[in-house]
């Protein structure tokens, strides 16, 4: 397109031309070029910009276990700004990616708790008390939990930094439902009543006040808001029972009221499963829990090997948690929340399958906190947290290498002072020597990582041959 | 050569500009070693000091005949007058525990303190002293350790405001309410002003209109207009007459500390206990651009080497202690103070304690971990321009400088070495302790 060229443009343009060396020769005159030829810088420095913002995380080589059964043995797991980009192999890995070369190690999702205290550091809301240098969230790292409830918040343990740790702000609504307190069974059930009959009154009165635009709302004065909120399904309610009498009582009022109860504890809830299954409830259990059976009682009672097994098979989700919900260094070792995955190992013991013990260190607490669309499970979109192991998660001697959260390596067993020394690390997979390019993955020096890549069917030039000596430049 | 010639027409001047103070007027003070902080280490240095001042120094001045002069023995150091920016010597009393950012140290001094004497023999001539309590406590000060009444003793008031910030929702509220309030303020007084704006426009309006009015009577358009606008005015003479000059509503002075510390006029000292409150207190402040410094206690167990890249970043000051301190859960030692002063914080270093035995062994203390690895030079202005620098006194404090006061510490050896004593310390002008011949 040519546009008319004014006398004194013209002339300017022959100056320009005159002065200017041939450099610029091929220089056309009229603003526009000009303004385009700016405007694709600009638009080059944008995204430049974008590119400096953007940040990355590779784990390579490892086997990556989704948490929902699946495993790619092997693969690469490529993180962008924190949440997962791509999970398989042969992914192009950007420039300045900050690659962990985790060959002959197993990738899990981060676990999950339903229940802890301290790990935060603080005691009471979160974002104003989080102290994200503390010991005990370090520890918890250490066992592998990257995300927790503590204070009726679904927080984050984000090492170092205070933004972003709160998930979900309120998890649950604590009741009480206790038979041998009548008070608690009568106050509850007032509470439900009135709220129910709220919420039919007020659904009545969205249907009636399409037609007659000035009906009034019914009035919220009087019913208990929390109560709404469990109806409506935006918390939980949560209660805390054992006995099976109490969860008889709790699994009915649930399906009478429509809600789906949690329940802490729920160590006799094995021989109450079906109903627990039918009122769709959930148990935050520990399998190593023990409870004598009343003399009492004529029926069936006291702790089981099997609970979380058979209130599996009754549809129960179980969310399982160590018998103390804290860090704890004194005491008889096992019991605290750094054995987290032991404890779920424990129920496997009991017939548990093993996916769903995992389940209830990971998806099952995230369905709680409300955030399984963000962790519980490694799935393209979801955030990076992931644990890298040595070994099965359930099992009693792995120990988790390094954690990462949003795609920063917040743990690592070689640098801190707790486990460096159980076992260390093989020097050549935490000090590479060979620097990486890009994409590259290092020779796989472990026999048994090699014969795995072989399994998966792999024809990467790369990794899958075992001479190696051509690859070394 | 210049300064020779300026000095001897200085001394040609002096005699006959004070005539009656004949001995209390110059001064000359001959040293192996001066260390002037702002210019470095000075050899074979003279001092001349007049009316409290140091009027000038440098390398071997020519001192005029008939000035009293002090030759220093061979290998004795002079040292600008020790700053300990954050004590309570010489203070009592119980301070609040929430905000009070009005409150003032300045009005609970005790001049007659035993405390201030015994600060003076540890070669400390200027205190900065803060108000007690937890929370906002107040304003501190800066005293010279000496006088008969508190106003005599200070050097400057308002120094600093004291904010205590912990890791909780009450202590991070504190500072954002005081903005908040600052906020809710501000547009209150724009609201006034524009009101009283708007009452000045319509007072001229009135007199015009007024005038127009007998100007032109049969625009029916025009007489609208003039009795909308009488209507107007009537309304404003019901409401008040607006005065001439403008009262702004009055500030609190609760609210005016926040002013103050948003003007610049105030800076900050935020004390802290652990690198999670280093980053709360960011999170308090939000996007509000302050002054403000970090007062962080080393003699506890402490983790902030954690975050000491980010605080040197900042290149805000540090106040700390002269102590090495361990690592948690280790027996590892840590020279935090210089790990904090190499990632870019400016170091300013404060006695271990409050008590007179730290006071006197704060040279010894800073002397520990500068053998630690901690910069020399660093050191020796953190006790002495830094926290003048962090007073904002240092045109008066802090160096051996022409202009500054005469605060000089006189030492029979390198200030760091555990063998060295403190010979004499001068007081604007006057020895007010040691034994150095005059």
């Amino acid at each position: 397109m040519r546009y008319p060229i004014e006398p004194k443009a013209w002339i300017a343009t022959l100056f320009a031309l005159l002065v200017a060396a041939p450099a610029s020769a091929y220089w056309t005159p009229g603003d526009d070029d000009k303004k385009s030829s700016e405007d694709a810088e600009d638009a080059e420095a944008d995204e430049e910009d974008e590119e400096e913002q953007e940040r990355w995380f590779a784990a390579v080589g490892g086997d990556v276990h989704d948490g929902s059964g699946g495993v790619l043995r092997g693969a690469t797991l490529l993180a962008k700004n924190g949440k997962i980009e791509e999970i398989g192999y042969d992914l192009y890995i950007p420039e300045d990616t900050e690659t962990l070369d985790v060959s002959g190690y197993q990738i899990w999702p981060g676990l999950v708790s339903a229940a802890s205290s301290g790990l935060f550091g603080g005691s009471s809301a979160l974002e104003d008390t989080v102290d994200p240098f503390n010991r005990s969230m370090v520890l918890a790292l250490g066992s592998g939990i990257t995300s927790a409830v503590q204070s009726n918040q679904a927080g984050k343990l984000k090492r170092g930094e205070i933004e972003g740790i709160v998930m979900t702000p309120k998890v649950f609504t604590p009741f009480s439902y206790k038979n041998s307190d009548p008070r608690t069974k009568t106050g509850l059930e007032k509470k439900l009543a009135e709220a129910s009959a709220y919420r039919r009154e007020y659904m009545q009165w969205e249907e009636d006040v399409k037609k007659d635009k000035d009906l009034k709302a019914p009035s919220k004065k009087g019913i208990d808001g929390s109560t709404l909120e469990v109806l409506a399904g935006t918390t939980w309610a949560k209660f805390a029972a054992d006995s099976r009498t109490d969860l008889l009582g709790i699994a009915r009022l649930a399906q009478r009221y429509g809600f789906r109860p949690v329940i802490e504890g729920c160590t006799e809830g094995w021989t109450v499963a079906d109903e627990l299954g039918r009122a769709g409830a959930f148990a935050i259990m520990t399998p190593r829990g023990r409870k004598t059976k009343s003399e009492r009682l004529v029926r069936d009672g006291g702790s089981s090997i099997e609970n979380a097994a058979i209130l599996h098979g009754a549809g129960v989700q179980i969310a399982i948690v160590p018998a103390t919900t804290s860090i704890s260094l004194n005491g008889i070792v096992g019991r605290d929340m750094m054995h987290l995955p032991v404890e779920a190992g424990f129920a496997i013991r009991g017939g548990l399958p093993e996916q769903a013990a995992l389940d209830a260190i990971t998806r099952v607490p995230a369905r709680l906190m409300r955030v399984e669309h963000r962790v519980g499970s490694l799935e393209v979109g979801k955030d990076c947290d992931l644990i890298i192991t040595d070994g099965d998660v359930l099992h009693y001697q792995t120990f988790v290498q390094w954690a990462v959260v949003e795609g920063k390596v917040v743990y690592n067993k070689e640098e801190e002072l707790f486990f460096a020394h159980i076992r260390p690390r093989p020097e050549a997979a935490f000090a590479p020597e060979a620097k990486l390019d890009a994409g590259e993955t290092l020779e796989p020096d472990d026999q048994e990582a090699s014969s795995e890549e072989e399994e998966s069917g792999e024809d990467d030039s790369d990794d899958g041959d075992d001479d190696g000596d051509d690859d070394e430049r | 050569m210049n300064l020779t010639l300026s000095l001897l027409a200085l001394i040609a001047l002096a005699p006959s500009a004070l005539p009656a103070r004949s001995s209390g007027g110059l001064l000359a003070l001959r040293v192996d070693r001066a260390e002037t902080i702002a210019n470095g280490t000075m050899e074979h240095a003279v001092i001349l000091i007049e009316d409290g001042k140091i009027v000038m120094i440098g390398e071997d001045l020519p001192i005029d005949r008939g000035i009293p002069v002090i030759d220093l023995p061979a290998g004795w150091i002079v040292l600008p007058g020790l700053v300990n920016c954050y004590s309570r010597a010489g203070m009592d009393g119980k301070g609040p525990s929430d905000s009070k950012p009005e409150l003032l140290a300045s009005s609970v001094l005790y001049p007659a303190s035993e405390a201030y004497p015994e600060v003076i023999e540890a070669g400390i001539t200027t205190l900065g002293q803060y108000p007690p309590g937890n929370g906002i406590p107040g304003q501190a000060v800066a005293v010279r350790p000496q006088g008969d009444t508190p106003e005599s003793m200070i050097v400057a008031d308002n120094v600093y405001l004291k904010v205590i910030l912990r890791a909780t929702k009450a202590s991070k509220k504190r500072i954002s309410a005081g903005f908040k309030k600052l906020d809710e303020y501000l547009e209150k007084e724009k609201k006034n002003r524009e009101k009283w704006d708007a009452a000045q426009e319509k007072k001229k309006k009135k007199k015009k209109s007024s005038k127009k009015k007998k100007d032109d009577d049969d625009d029916d358009k025009k007489d609208d207009d003039d009795k909308k606008d009488e209507d107007e005015d009537k309304k404003d003479d019901d409401e008040k007459d607006s005065p001439d000059v403008y009262e702004p509503i009055e500030l609190k002075p609760e609210v005016k500390a926040f002013k103050d510390l948003r003007d610049g006029s105030l800076d900050a000292l935020v004390s802290i206990s652990k690198s999670a409150d280093y980053l709360h207190f960011l999170d308090a402040l939000g996007e509000e651009e302050i002054g403000w410094s970090l007062r962080i206690p080393l003699t506890r167990e402490i983790d902030i080497f954690l975050v000491a890249d980010k605080i040197g970043e900042d290149g805000r000051r540090v106040v700390v202690e002269p102590t090495l301190s361990l690592h948690p859960g280790t027996m590892r030692a840590r020279n935090i103070a210089a790990e904090l002063s190499r990632a870019g914080a400016k170091l300013v270093l404060v006695p271990r304690s409050d008590s007179l035995k730290s006071h006197k062994a704060w040279l010894r203390h800073t002397g520990e971990i500068v053998a630690a690895g901690l910069d020399r030079e660093t050191a020796l202005r953190a006790m002495t321009l830094e926290p003048a620098e962090l007073m904002g006194v240092e045109d008066r404090i802090g160096s051996l400088e022409e202009g500054k006061d005469a605060n000089l510490l006189i030492v029979n050896g390198d200030p760091f070495e555990p063998g060295t004593s403190i010979e004499g310390v001068m007081l604007e002008g006057e020895f007010v302790f040691g034994e150095v011949n005059q």
